[in-house]
């Protein structure tokens, strides 16, 4: 059963017994009701397009079980997008029902999607989902005029809080029992054969007749999600949340590793199986293996739960934060003018944030970019200069040692060969980039339960997605360094490395390692006795710069193709040789 | 603002509309993601405001805020009530 629940690619809809389609408008909570009715977590945010792709996964009703469908959240079924299209598709391959979820706070486009949906013959239910926000907005929704509207079950919900969802199966599981007519013998058949503006009209009609007034009191919130859209407030409210959220991962990062992790892992850790496997092996390169300076039961614990998992937890705690409250949309608004510029369109940071935490989840997700030249510029930046989390982690500790203006400078760095990278690119592929059109979604503060749910989920898609590569460049660092294979390899890199970049000959290893995990380009720096702190910001600048790991190298290819992917491998190398090497070539003109 | 003043006062771009304002849509770009989001022809849409350095405008339709890339902005057309 398990790969029923995988995410699928394919555009093409095999057609599937009993199968349940959850539709609705992006942005509407429908992964949200998807991770609450079949038990199966994908990640939902406030913001359009977080389901770049469809994902599966059972629900029982009674005695019988269904495929429940999340389908990628769409404004219209014209097939203006391919998003519509998978929508479209899915209505065709003959569903037994239609969960269609309705944004209370928006009904007139909520309502426009649900009359188009009648054209299908499918017995649908609506889930009249956010009513505890639009309430706040100053309005309730007639539920029983609504459904008599639409000819359907509607079921007012607050899938966040799980709210209304025992009712909706209910309401669906009537649904199922009932016969299928010719007709739904609802009120709004005559737009069947009405153009574009007639079925606006009729949604605003409709949305006119339920919509009651009563006292709303705008929250705290909703007006603070108002004034984050003028640049002022806005830019120094953004600014100071990009502040916090770095100084929480940095700081809280640091007391985690420096109070906690680190004395567990050098005192408690690393000495117990020191003692055991001396007890069992003798001395020699076997122990060194396990147990030695580089051993793997050394820098295995050092660099994994001390170095990564801290800033790796951090990132996605506030993160995830700053996606459900509704914050990066605002983000993109406010700076879409500074990406124009760059040959890019506001909606583009998300997706470059996101890369902060791993390039992986930032590449698929730049599938929500309108058009190829789009999509390569964002991967190839983060590919060239966004340093991932557990990079950003290693190089926290790295400079640790020396001054904080390092990794202040580091940044920095990494900005201008963004902006270069972007700039160059915006001018030399072909093709365009569209402007951005994106809906505000409320500013919300994120449910802690959904919040709760989707941390404990990529944390688990991080242990299981990284654990392997981390390990095996543990092994083969371990390997290197006690067996003495280092230093035969390391003759020949020497010119590049001592020469060039006028690092020690250990930090070959870090060239190594970089290729399988980035982080790994940056941690056996952290080893090296005697660094300058020139050399430090070389051997940064290197790791920042330098091909992403493996795993990026993988999804690049099968995202675009191995040509893609080869050439931003190449470009990132050359690009980190070179600029690393100039750094250290033109401050010793200085020093 | 000098384009906003040749504009013609019965039909201009939303982009350089008068901030706050209600408009009624007189034509669009033919886009997709426009028609989906209420932005047509004949569509009653109120101007929020514009960013300045060539940013989005925004805008509001129905109950939903939307922000528009200047590129598309510009052509699309509006009048008076």
């Amino acid at each position: 059963m398990a790969e029923c629940h995988g995410v699928n690619e394919e555009t093409q809809v095999h057609e599937k017994h009993c199968r349940v389609l959850l539709m609705g408008n992006p942005n509407v909570g429908k992964s949200v009701f998807f991770s609450n009715m079949t038990g199966i977590h994908v990640i939902s945010s406030n913001y359009a397009g977080t389901t770049v792709s469809y994902t599966e996964g059972d629900i029982r009703l009674g005695d019988a079980t269904y495929t429940l469908t999340d389908v990628p959240g769409t404004y219209s079924l014209e097939a203006t997008s391919e998003a519509e299209a998978v929508a479209i598709n899915f209505l065709n391959s003959n569903p037994v029902a239609v969960i269609c979820v309705i944004d209370s706070t928006n009904l007139e486009r909520n309502i426009k999607l649900a009359l188009e949906l009648q054209k299908y013959n499918v017995p649908v239910v609506y889930a009249l989902n956010m009513v505890d926000v639009a309430k706040r907005h100053g309005f309730e929704i007639n539920v029983g005029l609504l459904s008599k509207e639409l000819g359907a079950p509607v079921i007012p919900t607050v899938a966040v809080k799980g709210e209304g969802l025992d009712e909706l199966k209910e309401a669906l599981q009537k649904v199922l029992k009932q016969p299928k007519t010719g007709c739904n013998d609802c009120s709004s058949c005559r737009q069947h054969k009405g153009g574009e503006m007639d079925v606006w009209d009729r949604a605003a009609e409709i949305a006119g007749k339920v919509r009651i007034k009563v006292n709303g009191e705008f929250s705290f919130m909703d007006k603070l999600g108002r004034s984050m859209l003028k640049p002022w407030p806005g830019i120094p409210i953004a600014i100071l949340v990009i502040i916090i959220s770095m100084g929480v991962i940095v700081g809280v990062g640091k007391v985690l590793n420096e109070i906690i992790l680190l004395p567990l892992v050098d005192n408690v850790l690393v000495p117990f199986f020191k003692n055991l496997f001396s007890l069992v092996i003798p001395e020699g390169v076997f122990l060194n293996i396990l147990t030695g300076e580089y051993g793997i039961f050394v820098i295995g614990f050092e660099w994994i739960i001390a170095l990564i998992l801290p800033y790796v937890f951090l990132f996605y705690v506030v993160f995830s934060f700053l996606e459900d409250s509704g914050v990066l949309p605002r983000i993109s608004v406010l700076f879409d003018s500074i990406m124009r510029k760059l040959g890019v369109q506001g909606g583009s940071i998300i997706t470059i944030l996101m890369g902060y935490g791993c390039a992986v989840p930032a590449i698929i997700g730049s599938r929500t970019a309108t058009t190829k030249k789009e999509r390569l510029i964002i991967s190839a930046v983060v590919c060239f200069a966004v340093p991932c989390i557990s990079q950003t982690g290693a190089l926290i500790s790295l400079f640790a040692g020396f001054s904080p203006v390092l990794l202040v400078l580091m940044f920095l760095l990494s900005f201008a060969v963004m902006m270069t990278v972007s700039s160059v690119l915006g001018r030399i592929l072909k093709g365009n980039v569209d402007p951005m059109v994106i809906e505000i979604p409320n500013l919300l503060m994120p449910n802690a339960r959904a919040y709760g749910k989707k941390l404990m989920l990529r944390m688990r898609h991080f242990l299981l997605d990284a654990e392997v590569p981390m390990l095996i460049s543990i092994i083969i660092a371990a390997l290197l360094k006690e067996t003495g294979l280092l230093n035969y390899i390391a003759v020949y890199l020497e010119p590049v490395v001592s020469g060039w970049l006028g690092l020690p000959k250990e930090a070959v290893i870090a060239l190594i390692l970089g290729i399988i995990r980035r982080e790994m380009a940056v941690a056996p720096l952290l080893e090296i006795e005697g660094l300058t702190a020139l050399q430090a910001f070389v051997g940064g600048t290197v790791a920042l710069l330098y091909l992403p790991c493996l795993s990026v190298f993988g999804i690049l290819t099968k995202e675009f193709n191995t040509k893609t992917a080869l050439a931003i491998a190449g470009a990132t190398v050359v690009n980190a040789l070179v600029v690393a090497g100039l750094i250290n070539q033109i401050a010793h003109l200085f020093i | 603002m000098t384009e906003k003043e040749k504009m013609p006062k019965t039909n201009r771009s939303i982009y350089y509309a008068e901030d706050n304002s209600q408009y009624i849509v007189k034509s669009t770009p033919d886009l997709g993601i426009l028609k989906s989001l209420g932005i047509v022809e004949n569509a009653r849409i109120q101007k929020l405001f514009t960013h300045r350095l060539g940013g989005p405008v925004l805008v509001r339709v129905g109950s939903s805020e939307i922000a528009i890339g200047k590129d598309i902005a510009e052509k699309i057309m509006v009048g008076g009530k």
